[in-house]
């Protein structure tokens, strides 16, 4: 099958292995950079392996910042939020694909249309909120601010539509109720939808800057990615420590991404049931 | 009795449950955020954590805010909220208190203890708003025209005697990139600059321009004259020789480190890293001029955003310890930020890094002439305008004047609004 395709499409091979290339280019460079000396790093023109693997990148890095606080308090929130998000848009969708209500048009193209305004703008107000209930500093005003996604809702909204609703009358002459049909019919059909839904989401949670940095002054609280701007400095970054430090932190993300692998690849090319 | 013993215990309870409540209530929280980290950031809180320490009256509270720009994100959010910590470092503070109208800092500088006269002139001017001071200057640096020591070796140059002006340091730094090549590569140049805006502010005050004029506390751009033309056709001309690359500057400190670029013109915060790493072969010499030697400022400042009157009294005594010349000259050698007050540099710890490496010397010595510009609300719009209006004359899309003249049009409509 391999030889087959090599030699049928050679041109598409050869552009899909550069591609391929381009993709991992920035993750083998991380890797190296984290092991490389100061000189290493600023050499030009840039050196590609260390000079020598210089393992103390690593250990600098918890002398610098408390880095299992901030990696702990990042699973915990990233989790916790990847959990509730796909809940929410999960029991969003199904309403909103599944149910008769007067507005469900007009609350999609409003939940569409919110897919456009950009963070920088609902970030003053969402902090005003979250200030005013007094969630400043704790986890809750960490993760319930960033729970509602209308990308996730709408993933989720068009396999939803792919459920034939034989399916749902089937289950409801059987007894099920709105609820049973959700956990029983919906959600495992949909679960590669689910996987794909929670890969994103989890992405988006684990990159999360600005809003943990608007709602935290507790060191304590704080997740990876401000960890890593602490190491940052106005004027020449020690980018070997830095680098060393992201290298620990994509870890999970990559647990993440080969759990969910599977169902992240078959949703590219899901189709749905047939009626 | 009985009932005495009972009622004695839970007065000495409520005492011993009381106490802590009532210490607490007698010392004041004061909340500080900083932005800066890596070792400036370390250094700060060293000194928060001192003075915390040597305070029973006063309970600190602090935390890194991010860099610049997220710390006036976080700022501008804790404003509008009324959660703004009682003390901010942060850049362009001054738009945070002056621009609100509040200045009390002002109000406090004549303390006899505060010593306003010691800090430099220039120094000041970067901690006002509408010509008032609403800030203290803390984290100040200056840009700074390092060489490689190796290149100038090689080319022959002596840098015992460096060029004065940008005419006589046009012929050496054009010596240096043919002389001096030490790696063989053919990317090798002989100047270039990490901060394009930067540079080019310090170049107009040089040639006797303001980079803004202030008519009536109405500010316009003032950057398209003749002499601005002078300055950018001088820049242009670094350009045409092929002396500095064309819109690569974010490369320029790579280069410079890696011994591809022969002058190198960046922040002096820059030396305190460079001279501890022995490898380096790096030295620095002060800034050339066309008509007269001048540097812009650029760093932090520190600002009071505390509301109560009793909260601000104890925020200006951490403000001024912080500002203390001991504390800030020790910061700034720690960290490669300048020293803000003249007898910070009289110090025995300052006198001694000088002897140790003279980068600090010159940064130290270009004190003397750096200046600063009102802070404005679009003092960063306007660095952004002069970045584009630079490129398109490296790239020799726009003549300098025309390049000059679209810019500082640009900057008008905005600052109009």
């Amino acid at each position: 099958m391999k030889k087959t395709l090599k030699k049928k499409y050679p041109f598409t091979m050869l552009f899909l292995c550069f591609s391929s290339l381009l993709m991992i280019f920035p993750f083998i460079w991380m890797i190296l950079s984290a092991f490389k000396t100061s000189s290493d790093v600023y050499a030009y023109p840039p050196k590609w392996i260390p000079s020598s693997f210089k393992w103390d990148n690593f250990a600098e890095v918890f002398k610098k910042i408390p880095f299992f606080r901030f990696y702990l308090n990042s699973i915990l929130v990233s989790v916790t939020q990847t959990f509730l998000q796909i809940l929410i848009s999960a029991m969003g969708a199904f309403a909103l694909t599944k149910l008769e209500f007067p507005g469900r048009k007009k609350i999609v193209t409003f939940m569409q249309s919110s897919l456009f305004v950009p963070e920088v703008v609902t970030i003053i107000p969402m902090f005003l909120i979250v200030s005013w209930a007094g969630l400043i500093d704790t986890y809750g005003g960490l993760i319930l601010p960033e729970l509602s996604c209308a990308f996730t809702t709408m993933l989720l909204m068009s396999f939803f539509e792919t459920i034939p609703n034989d399916l749902i009358d089937a289950a409801k002459i059987d007894g099920c109720g709105y609820y049973r049909v959700f956990t029983h019919v919906m959600i495992p059909n949909a679960r590669t939808a689910l996987g794909t839904s929670s890969l994103f989401a989890f992405l988006t949670h684990w990159r999360s800057y600005m809003w943990p940095l608007l709602a935290t002054n507790n060191v304590n609280l704080r997740t990876l990615p401000i960890g890593l701007k602490y190491l940052v400095q106005e004027t020449s970054t020690e980018y070997q420590v830095l680098m060393a430090a992201s290298v620990m932190a994509i870890v999970p993300v990559l647990i993440v991404y080969l759990l969910m692998e599977k169902e992240f690849v078959q949703s590219i090319t899901l189709t749905g049931l047939k009626s | 009795m009985k009932r005495n013993v009972v009622f004695t215990i839970a007065v000495l309870a409520l005492c011993v449950i009381a106490m802590p409540a009532m210490a607490a209530g007698s010392e004041t929280k004061l909340t500080v955020w900083y932005a800066v980290s890596g070792d400036s950031g370390e250094a700060f809180k060293a000194m928060l954590e001192k003075y915390d320490a040597a305070n029973d009256d006063v309970s600190l509270q602090y935390s890194y805010s991010g860099n610049y720009g997220d710390t006036a994100t976080k700022v501008s959010a804790a404003l509008v909220s009324n959660t703004a910590p009682d003390v901010a470092l942060m850049a362009a503070g001054p738009l945070y208190t002056g621009a609100r109208n509040d200045f009390f800092i002002e109000s406090k500088i004549n303390d006899s203890d505060f010593n306003k006269n010691d800090i430099f002139p220039g120094v000041w001017e970067y901690a006002e708003y509408n010509g008032r001071i609403c800030a203290v200057p803390y984290g100040i640096s200056t840009p700074v025209l390092f060489y490689n020591k190796a290149i100038m070796e090689k080319a022959g140059i002596n840098m015992k005697n460096p060029p004065k002006t940008w005419d006589e340091f046009f012929k050496v730094a054009e010596a240096a990139q043919t002389k001096g090549n030490i790696t063989g590569a053919s990317d090798f140049w002989g100047f270039d600059v990490t901060d394009v805006a930067w540079l080019y502010k310090s170049m107009l005050s040089q040639n006797g321009n303001t980079v803004i004029k202030v008519k009536n506390n109405n500010v316009s751009p003032a950057f398209d004259d003749e002499k601005s033309v002078e300055v950018a056709t001088f820049w242009k001309k670094l350009v045409d020789a092929k002396l500095m690359p064309v819109g690569q500057h974010s490369n320029a400190e790579k280069k410079f480190l890696s011994g591809n670029l022969a002058f190198l013109v960046a922040s002096s915060a820059r030396i305190a890293r460079w001279a501890k790493d022995p490898s380096l072969k790096v030295g620095a010499i002060p800034m050339p001029y066309f008509k007269k030697p001048s540097v812009a400022l650029g760093g932090n400042v520190l600002i009071i955003l505390a509301k109560d009157q009793k909260v601000k009294e104890e925020a200006w005594k951490l403000v001024k310890y912080l500002a203390r010349a001991e504390n800030q000259t020790g910061y700034a050698l720690k960290t490669g930020y300048l020293p803000i007050r003249k007898s910070g540099i009289a110090l025995p710890e300052a006198k001694e890094t000088i002897e140790k490496n003279e980068m600090f010397g010159v940064a130290f010595d270009q004190l003397d002439y750096a200046w600063s510009y009102w802070h404005f609300e679009q003092m960063g719009t306007m660095d952004q305008i002069l970045v584009q209006v630079i490129d398109s004359i490296e790239r020799n899309t726009m003549s300098p004047k025309d390049a000059l003249q679209k810019g500082a049009a640009e900057l008008q409509a905005e600052i109009d609004g």
